[in-house]
């Protein structure tokens, strides 16, 4: 039996064809490293909003219920009856409730700014709770505590912050709302599942009463349940705030609207993953169009080897190997690629970095299989060409 | 196979490449090739001597006889036997040169060992000992491209004498070259033959034709001893 090549000298021969046509085979390395950096950079941004996501529920939990009035017919919303947070309060399961109240109250950052200017942001009446529940935390400052109720003091939602151009508490800031002025006394951070509680201004109850007549009906309702029982929860709540008219009490879980989003960027990334696998699918077409024209112009080389006793196996090999080597170069500066892709969006996007190890595996597998099927059929041509025909000068 | 120093023989070997239309290359030709024999093939451009060179060679199958090395039927052996068989026997030069123009001299000429199943470290010696035999050790690491036209045909023959054959099938080594490397690739050829190797070559210069043992004339793929 004829010894067969080792695993070091196939590799060396294979590595020879791609040498020798450098320029060619880093082009036609790029279409595979275009498909797998555009699936490696898909997958990365998605796994990292993943990673963020699962991290905000971690810190915020999954057992916070928001519960408020459902809007009429022509975006009207009515109020909760009166008692109500008692009637929540009494609810087996439910650890920790608090309320807001909306207002339709103006703020400005000062009187010289009109009152067409001012809109978009909330004044929301709050009890001190709110923060606690919500799970949020301040930037700096204080929230609206006991005994801070009754002055004309305000805490500033994070988009409302950047909004009225108030970076920070180190001078003493003052706003106007309707045509009160309330000192600015503390700033919360962002919270990722309120973003109407971002855009929002809160002052307390007393103040509300005595400056604007507003009174101490809540609007919204939150509340933290027993992990266990939060589903059961979410089952009696409205029935029990509103037992006439439950249909007139929207409850809903701040986490289910993240979690519907993110299966909606899951089915974006699935329409991004069908775009790079067809970035791929021309990558493996283009190395199959460069390994067949090889195989015509290499047709001496392979006259020349086989009349030095290389196999017809043996000549299949090295030109299988040749484009899964293309291939798996394509890959691996595709998978680098992507993930420079995924490291810089996170950054930008300020999310946490993730990207599986499998998935870099995987790709680079992808890319190899990929080279193998694209390889085939020229190979497979390479081995048929006749050792007399290729050496007739 | 009558005579005991008979190494190469063709019974009757006919080559019709399929057409349209069908040409008869080579017609009924039997030859036998002696042991250590120096023998040039001559002919007409189209006479069928380059396909009789690639028969005796097992680059090319035969449509119809027997080729016969060292008394085995090779019309009957697989393709990867046949490989195995060039590989160990057979060594090729042709009149381009065929050199890989990515790899040094020493480095194509090691090649030769490659499909023998030489460690890389041993083709390298290998290669070095027989580049030094042709007279071109200090060219071992100069790209074909680098090189004379006698000199990469001088890489062709160490490529081919690495693999230590028995036999040497040249076809038209000289035809590419001038006068004076044309003569030295033929006077290292006869050395060759001299140290036990037979060598069969195809040649159109009736001046190197002289310095063969025997001519074979080929016409219209007839062979005529």
């Amino acid at each position: 039996m004829k010894k067969k090549l080792s695993l070091l000298d196939i590799y060396s021969v294979a590595v020879y064809g791609i040498k020798s046509r450098k320029g060619r085979s880093i082009m036609t390395s790029i279409g595979i490293g275009i498909g797998i950096a555009a699936i490696v950079a898909v997958i990365g941004i998605s796994a990292s909003g993943k990673a963020d996501l699962i991290a905000t529920l971690e810190s915020l939990g999954t057992n916070l219920i928001k519960a408020s009035p459902t809007s009429g017919f022509f975006g009207t919303q009515d109020d909760l009856p009166e008692g109500v947070l008692g009637m929540v309060e009494r609810i087996g399961p439910v650890e920790e409730v608090t309320s807001t109240s909306q207002t339709n109250l103006l703020v400005r950052r000062s009187n010289f700014i009109s009152e067409l200017e001012g809109g978009g942001i909330s004044v929301i009446v709050t009890n001190p709770e709110l923060l606690d529940v919500v799970g949020g935390s301040l930037v700096e400052g204080r929230f609206i505590e006991t005994g801070l109720s009754n002055l004309p003091v305000a805490t500033l939602g994070s988009v409302t912050a950047k909004r009225l151009g108030i970076n920070n508490l180190d001078i003493a800031t003052k706003i106007l709302i309707n045509n009160e002025w309330f000192g600015v006394i503390g700033i919360v951070e962002k919270l990722s599942i309120h973003p109407d509680l971002d855009r929002s201004v809160f002052i307390g109850y007393s103040v509300a009463k005595e400056l604007f007549d507003i009174d101490s009906e809540p609007s919204t309702i939150y509340l933290r349940a027993n992990p266990t029982y939060v589903e059961d929860v979410v089952d009696v709540l409205a029935p029990t705030m509103n037992p006439e008219n439950p249909d007139q009490v929207e409850v809903s879980r701040p986490s289910d609207a993240l979690e519907a989003q993110q299966a909606a960027e899951d089915a974006f990334t699935s329409l991004l993953l069908g775009l790079g696998s067809v970035a791929l699918l021309v990558g493996g077409v283009a190395i199959a169009n460069v390994m067949v024209m090889s195989v015509l112009e290499r047709r001496m080389e392979i006259g020349v080897r086989r009349s030095i006793g290389a196999t017809r196996s043996e000549i299949r090999t090295q030109f299988l190997l040749e484009s899964v080597l293309l291939a798996g170069f394509g890959g691996l500066v595709g998978v680098l690629l992507g993930a420079g892709i995924t490291i810089i969006y996170t950054r930008y996007a300020d999310i946490i970095f993730s990207i599986p190890v499998w998935q870099v595996f995987g790709a680079i597998v992808l890319a190899l299989v990929i080279g193998a099927l694209a390889g085939l059929y020229p190979a497979i041509r390479a081995s048929k060409v006749q050792p007399a025909e290729a050496v007739r000068s | 196979m009558n005579k005991s120093n008979t190494v190469i023989s063709l019974q009757s070997v006919s080559k019709t490449y399929e057409g349209p239309p069908p040409v008869r290359a080579i017609n009924k030709v039997s030859i036998e090739i002696q042991d250590k024999e120096f023998v040039a093939i001559v002919g007409e451009s189209g006479s069928g001597k380059t396909t009789l060179l690639n028969i005796i060679g097992l680059l090319d199958g035969v449509s119809g006889g027997k080729v016969y090395i060292d008394g085995e039927d090779t019309t009957k052996l697989s393709d990867d036997e046949l490989s195995k068989l060039r590989g160990e026997k057979i060594g090729f030069i042709f009149q381009s040169f065929f050199l890989l123009p990515g790899l040094t001299a020493l480095e194509n000429v090691a090649e030769g060992l490659l499909y023998q199943g030489v460690d890389r470290k041993g083709r390298l010696e290998e290669a070095t000992k027989v580049l030094k035999q042709v007279g071109l050790e200090d060219r071992m690491g100069h790209l074909p491209k680098e090189l004379s036209g006698g000199q990469q045909q001088r890489v062709a023959i160490a490529r081919a004498l690495v693999q230590n054959p028995s036999y040497i099938l040249a076809d038209e080594p000289t035809g590419n070259l001038d006068r004076e490397s044309g003569l030295n690739i033929l006077r290292i050829l006869k050395e060759l033959n001299k140290e036990g190797k037979t060598v069969i070559m195809i040649t159109h210069n009736k001046e190197h034709a002289k310095a063969f043992d025997r001519t074979i004339t080929l016409t219209d793929g007839e062979a005529f001893l």
